[in-house]
């Protein structure tokens, strides 16, 4: 390389990057086990979405204890999930949430 | 709720200061702007910009009052992050809301002197806030551009006194419509590096071009945009492009100056919501952004539209397309590896851009189409597959021509998925000369293609798979004899655009991702002369 003579600035970028601030989340409390749980399945409206949760469901349910299964559907897979979708999650008063997909 | 033709009730309501006023519909001696807002509901956030503008720009002919649904803290706040210049009161225990009764926020009542409400707008709504800038001018204001990268409509969120539970808490970090941003940071290399080499982790994995200062100044010395002014938040990660940040990635790129007003539009455009490219990025499909460039400007700029259309032939498309890309990959986030887990992925992504053959086509070019004027520029966004190609020599008639298109078309995402996808035919100059000299007009080859691309039913008997489930959905036809369902919902999902060398018969499809509201729709931008 060569050098920089005397007097010369080193060479400066432009950080071309994401510098935008984004809030930082911490991840939930994870859940020591299902026994007795509320657990929310969302499916974010792919075909094979339900076949699947289904089969989670009965499994939640017959081997880990889970009480109560809530199920809810986003609107289109391909977009974010709205704030109503969220919302009715928060008010189910779910312990944890598995956000779930098949094609 | 009150709507236009009632009569405003009167209140009082608590400055923010501490002082108490009155709004009585008889004494109002000026039209008031009254806006019911809530701090987390992101269409008032998105209304803010405009209310502003409105309290600027014609603040000396009506009075401006947002009453905010929330406690003093959470609205301090959003005044301050979102930059609010126009007056706001608190509507403590939501006495003023119960009075109006608005079904949700913002609802933005224009109150007549004398107390008749003129206009009223529950959500957002360009249309209806030029209306209220009209109105409130006395001759046609234009408050929302139509281009300005947000949408026509939103929806508003329920208002606080209908919701059942009141949840007022602000997001503290999220800001998404603020129109500023800070600066980009600035690297200093060391003497011992070589600046090539430590960009090699920005971007494509190919070499780019040090953005460095002077660079980058230079870059923005061709658009009068601020360059900390925020063009668009840029999904999945919704990072700030800055005039600055997008600056800096057209030198990487290779950019000359002269793009930097295509790029900015073309940034705008790709991020309108519209066009969908949260999704368009994470999907596992083969979509990438085809962006398509109309009008004078590709003479200006120099846009190939000619042979090699798709290939690397000018310096303009390849660095207008691997701008964009850059843009999208090191300030959107969406990395391969990262959040952008295409299965296969699509060469576009290094560089996907081409001009229309406006002087070969003898139809209407595509932004002509969309609105505009031959004269004026514009770009098209399309989320797009790889161009599949159909040659088609032999074929003296155009019906011939179209009919080999429409195979080609019936196989795009899958042969045996119709409706809900759209698809690009870039017709090369002497296919569409045979199509002009049989006297089909624009409209007619999109006609024939949507009638005759479809696919025999017998072929959906037998083993399930895509697209045999939907079939309830699907429209049938009888093509060359035989029943088929129609590959396409309507003759305007397929677009038409002329491209391409003058020698050689071939033509190009290019399917979609998912199309419609719910996937992603083409958008069209007009570009300025000038930023």
């Amino acid at each position: 390389m060569q050098l920089r003579k005397e007097g010369e600035m080193p060479i400066t970028l432009v950080n071309p990057m994401d510098e935008t601030p984004h809030a930082k989340q911490e991840a939930a409390r994870r859940l020591a086990n299902l026994f007795g749980k509320t657990v929310g399945l969302l499916d974010i409206s792919k075909p094979g979405g339900s076949i699947f949760l289904n089969q989670l469901e009965r499994s939640l349910k017959q081997r880990y204890g889970v009480v109560r299964v809530v199920r809810i559907t986003k609107p289109t897979f391909t977009r974010r999930a709205p704030d109503e979708v969220i919302e009715e999650l928060l008010r189910s008063r779910c312990d944890a949430v598995i956000e779930a997909l098949a094609d | 709720m009150l709507d236009t033709g009632d009569r405003a009730p009167d209140f009082s309501f608590q400055r923010l200061d501490g002082t108490f006023s009155e709004f009585e519909s008889r004494a109002q001696s000026r039209p008031l702007l009254l806006a019911f807002l809530e701090t987390d509901c992101p269409t008032c956030r998105l209304s803010i910009p405009y209310l502003n503008r409105l309290w600027r720009e014609l603040g000396e002919q009506l009075d401006v009052l947002a009453l905010s649904q929330d406690p003093e803290a959470p609205t301090r706040e959003l005044i301050e992050k979102a930059g609010i210049e126009f007056p706001v009161s608190i509507d403590k225990d939501l006495i003023i809301t119960r009075l109006y009764d608005p079904i949700s926020v913002p609802t933005l009542l224009l109150i007549a002197r004398g107390g008749r409400i003129l206009h009223s707008l529950n959500g957002f709504n360009k249309n209806v806030l030029n209306e209220i800038a009209t109105t409130i001018a006395g001759a046609p204001f234009v408050i929302a551009d139509a281009f300005d990268g947000a949408p026509d409509t939103k929806f508003g969120c329920t208002s606080r006194h209908l919701e059942p539970v009141s949840e007022g808490a602000l997001d503290s970090a999220a800001n998404p419509y603020l129109k500023r941003s800070g600066r980009a940071s600035r690297i200093v290399l060391d003497d011992s590096i070589d600046p090539f080499e430590y960009c090699m982790q920005f971007g494509d994995p190919l070499p780019v071009i040090p953005p460095t200062i002077d660079r980058v100044e230079k870059m923005l010395t061709k658009c009068d945009l601020h360059p900390d002014e925020v063009i668009a938040l840029v999904p999945p990660n919704y990072g700030a492009a800055t005039v600055e940040k997008i600056a800096a990635n057209a030198v990487m790129a290779g950019c000359t100056q002269e793009i930097m007003r295509v790029l900015i539009t073309l940034v705008r455009a790709v991020c309108d919501e519209r066009y969908n490219l949260h999704g368009v990025q994470a999907t596992t499909h083969f979509a990438a952004p085809l962006v398509i460039v109309n009008g004078p400007v590709r003479n200006e700029l120099g846009f190939a539209c000619g042979s090699n259309v798709f290939s690397n032939v000018a310096r303009t498309n390849s660095t207008l397309g691997r701008a964009l890309q850059l843009v999208l990959s090191n300030i959107g986030g969406a990395r391969p590896g990262g959040i952008d887990m295409s299965t296969l992925g699509n060469a576009g992504k290094f560089s996907y851009c081409i001009g229309e053959n406006e002087e070969e086509n003898p139809w209407e070019p595509l932004h002509v189409e969309s609105g505009f004027k031959r004269e004026e520029s514009a770009i098209t966004v399309f989320a797009g597959e790889s161009p599949h190609g159909v040659s088609e020599h032999k074929a003296r008639e155009g019906p011939q021509v179209l009919k080999a298109i429409s195979r080609a078309l019936a196989t795009v995402w899958s042969y045996r998925v119709c409706a809900g996808i759209e698809a690009i035919v870039v017709m090369c100059p002497e296919h569409a000369k045979t199509l002009h000299k049989d006297g089909f007009a624009k409209e007619d080859v999109r006609r024939f293609l949507f009638e005759n691309t479809g696919i025999p039913i017998r072929h959906f008997e037998g083993a399930e798979g895509e697209g045999t489930q939907n079939t309830n959905i699907y429209k049938q036809a009888i093509i060359d004899g035989e029943s088929c369902y129609l590959k396409f919902l309507h003759p305007s999902a397929i677009k038409l655009v002329v491209a391409g060398g003058t020698a050689g018969k071939f033509s190009a499809v290019i399917g979609s991702w998912a199309a419609g509201p719910r996937g992603s729709q083409m958008v069209t931008y007009p570009i300025p002369r000038s930023n």
